[in-house]
């Protein structure tokens, strides 16, 4: 992520040299810090690093820290694909809410929604509904060249006012036990959603790396033009991530609400997208586009839901985790930041001092192109 | 115009087409955008004409203007704010956070104790430090914007759910006579008024105006959104950094004092307040016609956004429809402007 200088001064050992890469990596400081909380809710709450067989099932709060990242890591998986195209997708909130109110009311109007078969429909036809929001992303953002922020926005907005038409403003509930498997349930012991998200990982990963998809996602990234010019079908490339972002969305929106199986349009994935969006930050991918990384993403999810209960562990009001979410954040991304390591070098002393444009950017324009 | 017409034209209708046209080019096409606002907000005041006025009240009235004023005032400040930002080519994301912040620091420090006037810039205050921690990462630490703004919307959220996770009742004398306090004018059914927040939101939509329009602060703003990291400011001598900062600094005094507005709205605070309310902002100032790439914009279209923003609920209000169906709307108002712009900004080039 961050451009490693080409040796500006010498190294002096090679230990130095591989103690400096491994601190100016990317997840070093998402890593530090995940590892810091586990050892400190392993602290404050004895029991939390057991893991423990019950019935075959694995159990323990690692387990639910693991089960808890699923929807982050589903959401962020998406995300960071679109981000490396340099859009955003601030719709995945709403689509989460779209797909589960679209899967649970055709549920709550099939005749028996305890049925494996109509339960796969209904899945089935949450995804299509997220494949379609996102194909309306798509259409805005690779077909009217739109900015991916606004583009995405308008389904935010009108997203969850979909959702609630959709649930006609009740909360759908319905009964069914295979739905709500894919929520919390096992399978060989180890929770659904984590099987879904790993295998959805899984699936994304040798998608983008062993075909050139991911190539080109970055080349778009980095200038949608001359990639276009070098033979990338940028337009249907771009199309074709929104899509599968909303389709993640949507998959994320069944994992998330099938335990409670309530679709509830108004508060289902409501601030998700920044969740998403800070996983994918966290996993040491910057919004710029052109770059990216999907293992940060388990951290960042990893992450994400270790804060989340850690708030808890440390007895402090659950409301306060957006609190400790916001401080994280900046440390991480002040951490990461160019600044802060010229500063610490004691360099740029001089651009301190309000003197001229924009330092910053140019500095890193150099250091590309150096 | 007639199959006649077309075949022989007459030559005074060509004239009159020519001179239009020639006019509309005249136009400087930065005014388009602006330009669509204002329609839209004639049509849908004409559409309310039509389908809600009776015989003995128009739908159009002084009394919907100051309701829509009173109603929207915090949205006004807000959109105000975000102009400054989203004219430099950023974006403010944790306005929503900070109105809640400052709705519940001021209720906390009314039960403190602490008089009206302290109570006041205090919270405008909080507002602007929030503010200033975005421009100072935004600046020194060169982290986007979005990420930026981000992480202080969670930093104003978890305060604010520090301070309390119940609404605080604001029940200070003085607070409250400011919030009554009104000029009343007409009779009847043509009853309208002028309050407090409606004239604070009018002179900071002023400020803006003459700030953004007739200073170098202002030409520096358009400047930075020009998209080349300040670098052309830089050479006319203006001080992209510092503008970058202050852009930001605005946006948080701006939700500081929209914070003190819907606090006087709804004499409460509460933690759960202005959630997507940096999205409605937003969504006013597209409405209103600048460019969310930065550079291209007018703070009085702002204004007219947020009114087109106040009618669509008004209009579905009136209309009957369930409050939802307003998202829906506003998704589709602002679809049209998105593709509006783009339009523009393709003829452009």
């Amino acid at each position: 992520m961050t451009p490693t200088l080409p040796a500006a001064t010498p190294a002096t050992s090679r230990g130095a040299a591989i103690v400096s890469e491994v601190t100016h990596h990317g997840l070093f400081w998402p890593v530090l810090a995940l590892i810091a909380l586990l050892l400190a809710c392993g602290v404050m709450s004895p029991g939390f690093l057991d893991v423990t067989v019950r019935d075959g099932h694995l159990f323990g709060q690692l387990v639910d820290l693991l089960r808890n990242s699923a929807t982050p890591l589903l959401l962020a998986l998406g995300m960071c694909l679109v981000i490396a195209t340099g859009g955003i997708d601030l719709s995945v909130g709403a689509v989460m809410a779209i797909g589960l109110a679209v899967s649970l009311t055709y549920l709550d109007n099939a005749p028996d929604p305890g049925d494996v078969g109509t339960v796969l429909v209904a899945v089935l036809l949450g995804l299509v509904v997220g494949a379609l929001g996102g194909a309306f992303n798509g259409a805005m953002v690779a077909g009217l060249g739109i900015q991916p922020f606004i583009a995405t926005m308008i389904l935010m907005v009108a997203g969850r006012g979909i959702a609630m038409l959709i649930t006609q403003g009740q909360i759908t509930t319905v009964t069914s036990a295979p739905f709500k498997t894919i929520g919390s349930g096992f399978v060989l012991g180890i929770p659904t959603p984590v099987i879904i998200a790993v295998a959805a990982f899984v699936l994304v990963a040798l998608v983008v790396r062993r075909t050139a998809l991911g190539m080109f996602l970055e080349s778009i990234g980095i200038n949608r033009e001359a990639s276009r010019l070098a033979g990338v079908q940028a337009r249907r490339t771009t199309w074709t991530v929104y899509v599968i972002a909303g389709v993640l969305a949507a998959l994320a929106g069944l994992v998330y609400g099938a335990p409670t199986m309530a679709a509830d349009a108004n508060n289902i994935g409501l601030m998700k997208e920044l969740d998403a969006i800070m996983v994918v930050v966290l996993g040491g991918t910057k919004l710029d586009g052109g770059r990216f990384y999907l293992g940060g993403l388990l951290v960042g999810a990893m992450l994400l839901s270790t804060l989340e209960r850690a708030v808890i562990i440390f007895q402090l009001p659950s409301q306060t985790t957006p609190l400790f979410k916001a401080i994280v954040l900046i440390a991480v991304c002040v951490a990461a930041s160019p600044t802060l390591r010229a500063m610490l070098r004691g360099r740029r002393r001089a651009d301190r001092s309000d003197a001229p444009a924009a330092p910053v950017e140019t500095t890193s324009a150099m250091e590309v192109t150096a | 115009m007639s199959t006649d017409e077309m075949v022989k034209p007459d030559s005074a209708v060509v004239a009159v087409a020519h001179r239009a046209r020639r006019a509309l080019r005249g136009l400087d096409r930065r005014f388009l955008p602006v330009l669509g606002t204002v329609l839209t907000l004639l049509v849908m005041l004409g559409v309310g004409q039509q389908r809600y006025s009776t015989e003995r009240v128009d739908f159009v009235s002084m009394k919907l203007l100051s309701n829509l004023l009173v109603d929207n005032s915090y949205l006004l400040v807000l959109a105000v704010g975000m102009t400054f930002v989203i004219l430099t080519g950023g974006i403010d994301l944790s306005v929503g956070a900070v109105v809640a912040l400052v709705g519940l620091s001021i209720a906390e420090m009314f039960t403190a104790g602490l008089p009206l006037p302290v109570v006041l810039i205090v919270g405008v205050l909080i507002g602007t430090s929030c503010g200033l921690l975005i421009g100072v990462m935004v600046q020194m630490f060169d982290i986007q914007p979005f990420i930026a703004s981000l992480a202080v919307m969670f930093l104003a959220r978890g305060l604010a759910n520090v301070i309390s996770v119940n609404s605080l009742k604001i029940d200070d004398e003085g607070f409250s006579a400011l919030a009554a306090w009104s000029l009343k004018f007409g009779e009847g059914r043509e009853l309208w008024r002028i309050n407090a927040s409606m004239l604070i939101a009018l002179t900071v939509l002023l400020i803006a105006f003459v700030v953004l329009h007739y200073t170098r602060f202002g030409r520096s703003v358009y400047g930075l959104g020009a998209g080349d990291g300040g670098a052309a400011v830089n050479l006319m001598g203006l001080r992209p950094a510092r503008t970058r900062v202050w852009v930001y600094v605005i946006s948080g005094t701006c939700a500081g004092i929209a914070g003190v507005l819907f606090a006087l709205y709804t004499k409460s605070g509460f933690n759960l307040t202005g959630i997507g309310m940096e999205l409605d902002a937003i969504a006013a100032v597209v409405i209103g016609g600048t460019l969310l790439s930065g550079g291209v914009g007018f703070v009085l279209g702002t204004g007219a956004g947020v009114l087109v923003y106040g009618l669509i609920q008004v209009l579905i209000a009136r209309e009957g429809l369930d409050s939802w169906w307003t998202r829906v709307f506003i998704g589709v108002v602002l679809l049209a402007f998105v593709i509006l712009q783009r339009v523009l900004t393709v003829r452009r080039r």
